[in-house]
């Protein structure tokens, strides 16, 4: 799942400054789930823009919306009415979201309300990590399931580096599990240590190819 | 169409006079919707409830708003009410006009009055029927545990009809048993084999619960019993897991055999030293005895109890010379004071020590030396046998057990914390209850106590084979959910569990017989998915909203009801007064407020918002309070990020018996905004 975080509040309000009428737009899928921008993050937003404009006695509309899945153009569609509206479109939803906002309302600023951060899960309540580092090649058969790319702050394709801490730790970060002793544990409890011994040569991240596109296989 | 709306206000015999209820019904007559105002001086009695049943008939009144006493009194009488007059019983909202408007202000308050019933027709027009229906539970019950405790249990929900299964990871029933026979003269084999012949009661022993799954009523056990696996369905389960005893001296070297200090020879433990006494056949006996308790860990009710009547035995049986080391001696329990006064008329010597005495070895004896308190002077007492302190401890699996089960344990791993709202045998799960030694510290009158409680508790629960709960009073909307499992990772009571709707989408799933309506979920959904009936953000917002324009200069403050508000409806009956600006939202838990409702209060010009919810460590649903303060914590991050103009929202925790806290807690408050010119 994609996660998000919030920008600052004084950011938003700097994007904000010239309009008097905004849409706080919200995406009900990955960012409602790590809270950075489901319905409920666009009522306090809302609030609070209106609260920090009164408290700056300046006159300001927020409207309100949540749109199920802000990368789909047919979803996006169905709030044209809430957009025309308004000066502006304050998004919520990750960086594909606010694309296809802008482009689908291409008369209207629309303005990214949180950073799309990584690609990751819960680890617990409130808390995400980063899981997936969306690079095009994927690699995690051969690391137990473990991916050193994200996990392992050297992004080490053959690790461990010389820097692990007592404890399995990170040299970068003694808070942070270092991969490549995960790696190696998983491995170890799967009998297929001897996958320690490959090495891997420098990833071809050309695999990427920058803009992506995925074609499924029509069927 | 809007529905039609009866106000009945109540002057309460006259009590209620400084509120001008002419100026206040002609008022509350012009509010839209009102078709009907009424004003009553007895309205909680038979004469005042008739009247109002006839008058909801024949008026077609759809909503009703009560403006009276405090809806901790009269709320479920007044329901009654509405139900009787063939209304739903939830289309009813009260008006505190008495304990938090008349009897907490001085001078005439017919204002704030007109204020609370706006505030209370706002909000009944909005409320949603809910509906009651009948569940069926199993009647089967698992008691986990095969001692005393369990036995006694397992026989008596035997006696009232319900079928047990006496769970034991032993191979054996009452492996302890033995100590009770010689404490206080039970017959425990004849128990033992009672239960064994009850056709009511199943006995595993060597067995364990390996997975739980399911709500009150329909848990589902998975049971490993050697090889084989055994599955079942209970309609309750019941944890009476005991406790497990660990000599407090830890071996050290100069305790070992060339000094003559060998455990389990001359240093023994309470159970060893039972044996001793059973045995007929002892080589020598003991001449000088030395006990220890209190030293290690304070909770000694039960070491001191073993203490006295090993001593009182072993000066019968042998006449032994005893010394017993404490530091305090614990006889809040029943014949307690007796047998400490009968040990001492004995010429059991008590030596009571500040510090740990020390214990070494010397020719075959152990010598305890300790100061003692009284006389000022070092003792040194040479003993034969010295019975050593025990530690007190949670049963063997305790951990595992409360893992597999959800529930918390306390500092000391015993089962439950100490925590006011809930009840002694009771867990924060539904269906799932704790009782006898594994909630720590108890004697067996306290044991008889919990044996007893817990099988009313049951057979309440079980013996009709069906229970009647409220239809989804909190729901998530499958429309709206988005499983993000945020709701059940928060759900204090375990609820909450992932459901497919319409045999593919998975949703939030709320159990009704499970749930506590604590609204911590609803507070917390990211996508606002959970509706909870009564307090939804319509319904909060719509009581924000009639404050209206005169919230300018108001104050408002949720109130949880298990202690906030009832500590105000105290205030106002101690007549302590606190500023006529106050609003009063009454909440199920301080965790149920979002900061989205807070923001909406300043939003609307309020300019103080309250957060008022149990005491640190006694809230009814575990972590409401603490929810609360955090909550509160990050909407004043919120406020001011948005450079709000020094409005803050604030926390405080209360008990119900406390008013003067919360006049105190309000007037600050009060202070502060008026200090701030606002």
């Amino acid at each position: 799942m994609i996660i998000a975080e919030r920008k600052p509040i004084a950011e938003i309000k700097q994007l904000i400054a010239p309009y008097k009428k905004v849409l706080v737009a919200g995406c009900g899928t990955c960012v409602t789930v790590c809270w950075a921008g489901g319905e409920k993050e666009v009522a306090m937003l809302a609030s609070q823009l209106r609260l920090a404009r009164n408290a700056e006695g300046s006159e300001i509309s927020v409207l309100e919306t949540t749109v199920e899945r802000q990368c789909e153009r047919e979803m996006v569609a169905e709030i044209k009415d809430k957009v025309a509206e308004v000066e502006a479109v304050l998004s919520l939803a990750c960086g594909s979201g606010v694309q296809t906002m802008a482009e689908m309302f291409e008369d209207k600023p629309v303005l990214p309300a949180v950073n799309t951060t990584f690609i990751g899960m819960p680890e617990k309540e409130g808390l995400w990590v980063e899981m997936c580092g969306a690079c095009g090649d994927c690699f995690l058969d051969r690391t137990g399931g473990i991916c050193p790319i994200v996990r392992c702050a050297k992004g080490l394709l053959n690790g461990p580096c010389g820097g692990t801490r007592r404890g399995g730790k990170c040299e970068i970060d003694p808070e942070k599990d270092c991969a490549w002793v995960l790696i190696y544990r998983r491995l170890e409890k799967q009998g297929r240590l001897d996958l320690m011994r490959n090495y891997y040569p420098p990833k071809n991240y050309r695999a990427v190819k920058r803009p992506g596109k995925v074609q499924a296989v029509k069927a | 169409m809007e529905s039609k709306i009866g106000v009945f206000l109540c002057n309460c015999g006259g009590v209620i006079n400084n509120i001008d209820f002419d100026a206040a019904v002609k008022r509350v007559t012009k509010f839209p919707s009102v078709t009907y105002v009424n004003l009553s001086s007895n309205l909680c009695l038979e004469e005042g409830k008739e009247k109002m049943i006839s008058c909801i008939r024949e008026e077609n009144i759809e909503r009703v708003v009560v403006a009276a006493c405090s809806p901790e009194f009269n709320e479920h009488i007044f329901r009654e009410v509405l139900e009787k007059a063939g209304l739903n019983g939830h289309f009813l909202s009260m008006a505190n006009i008495r304990e938090q408007c008349s009897w907490a202000h001085d001078g005439d308050v017919t204002m704030k009055a007109v204020e609370l019933v706006k505030m209370a027709i706002n909000r009944v027009r909005l409320l949603q029927p809910i509906e009651k229906k009948e569940l069926p539970v199993s009647r089967e019950v698992l008691v986990v545990g095969g001692g005393f405790t369990a036995i006694s249990t397992a026989l008596q929900l035997s006696r009232v009809g319900l079928r047990t299964t006496l769970l034991e990871k032993e191979a054996v029933l009452g492996t302890r048993a033995e100590e009770l026979e010689s404490f206080y003269g039970f017959d425990t084999s004849a128990m033992i084999s009672t239960v064994e012949g009850d056709e009511n009661v199943e006995v595993l022993t060597s067995a364990e619960m390996t997975e739980v799954v399911g709500k009150i009523g329909d848990f589902s056990v998975r049971i490993r019993k050697g090889e084989e696996e055994i599955f079942r369905k209970y309609g309750a389960i019941i944890l009476a897991t005991g406790y497990q005893t660990e000599l407090a001296l830890a071996p050290e070297p100069r305790l070992r055999t060339e000094e003559e200090a060998i455990y389990g020879i001359n240093i023994v433990s309470q159970e060893q030293f039972c044996s001793m006494l059973r045995n007929s056949s002892l080589e020598t006996e003991p001449k000088t005895i030395g006990f220890m308790f209190d030293f290690s860990d304070g909770n000694s009710r039960f070491p001191t109890l073993a203490t006295l009547n090993n001593a009182l035995a072993a000066k019968k049986k042998w006449g032994s010379e005893i010394y017993v080391f404490y530091k305090s001696v614990k006889v809040d329990s029943e014949g307690m004071e007796k047998l400490y006064q009968e040990a001492r008329n004995c010429g059991v010597v008590f030596i009571k020590s500040d510090i740990t005495p020390r214990i070494t070895g010397e020719s075959g004896r152990v010598t305890i030396e300790a100061k003692d308190v009284f006389l000022g002077e070092d003792i040194m007492v040479a003993c034969d046998v010295l019975v050593a302190e025990e530690l007190y401890l949670p049963g063997e699996g305790t951990e595992k057990l409360s893992s597999l089960l959800n529930i918390r344990v306390d500092s000391r791993s015993f089962y439950q914390d100490a925590n006011v709202h809930l009840y002694p045998v009771t867990s924060e799960k539904k269906g799932i209850f704790l009782i006898g030694e594994c909630r720590g510290d108890l004697d067996l009158r306290r044991v008889l106590t919990d044996i007893s409680s817990v099988v009313m508790n049951v057979h309440g629960l079980l013996s009709l084979g069906k229970i009647l709960v409220e239809s989804e009073r909190v729901k998530a909307d499958p429309q709206k959910c988005v499983a993000c499992l945020t709701c059940i990772r928060v759900c204090p009571h375990d609820a909450i569990q992932l459901v497919r709707v319409d045999g593919s989408k998975e949703v939030a799933g709320i159990s009704d017989p499970a749930c506590y309506a604590c609204g911590i979920c609803a507070a917390i959904c990211p996508a606002k998915a959970i509706k909870f009936q009564g307090y939804r953000d319509e319904e909060i917002l719509a009581q924000i909203e009639a404050i209206g324009e005169s919230l300018k200069g108001r104050n408002v403050a949720f109130c949880c009801e298990h202690s906030a508000y009832p500590a105000a409806d105290l205030a106002g009956k101690l007549r302590i007064h606190y500023p006529e600006t106050l609003r009063i939202l009454r909440v199920p838990c301080a965790g149920q407020v979002d900061v989205y409702h807070i923001l909406k209060a300043f939003e609307k010009g309020a300019t103080a918002v309250l957060v008022l919810g149990c005491e640190e460590g006694a809230c009814h649903h575990i972590t409401g309070n603490t929810r609360a303060k955090e909550r509160v914590e990050y909407c004043n991050i919120l406020l001011k990020e948005a450079n709000v103009d020094g409005r803050r929202a604030a926390m405080f925790n209360l008990s119900p018996n406390a008013p003067h806290k919360f006049v105190r807690v309000v007037n600050e408050m009060d202070k502060k905004v008026k200090e701030s010119g606002r």
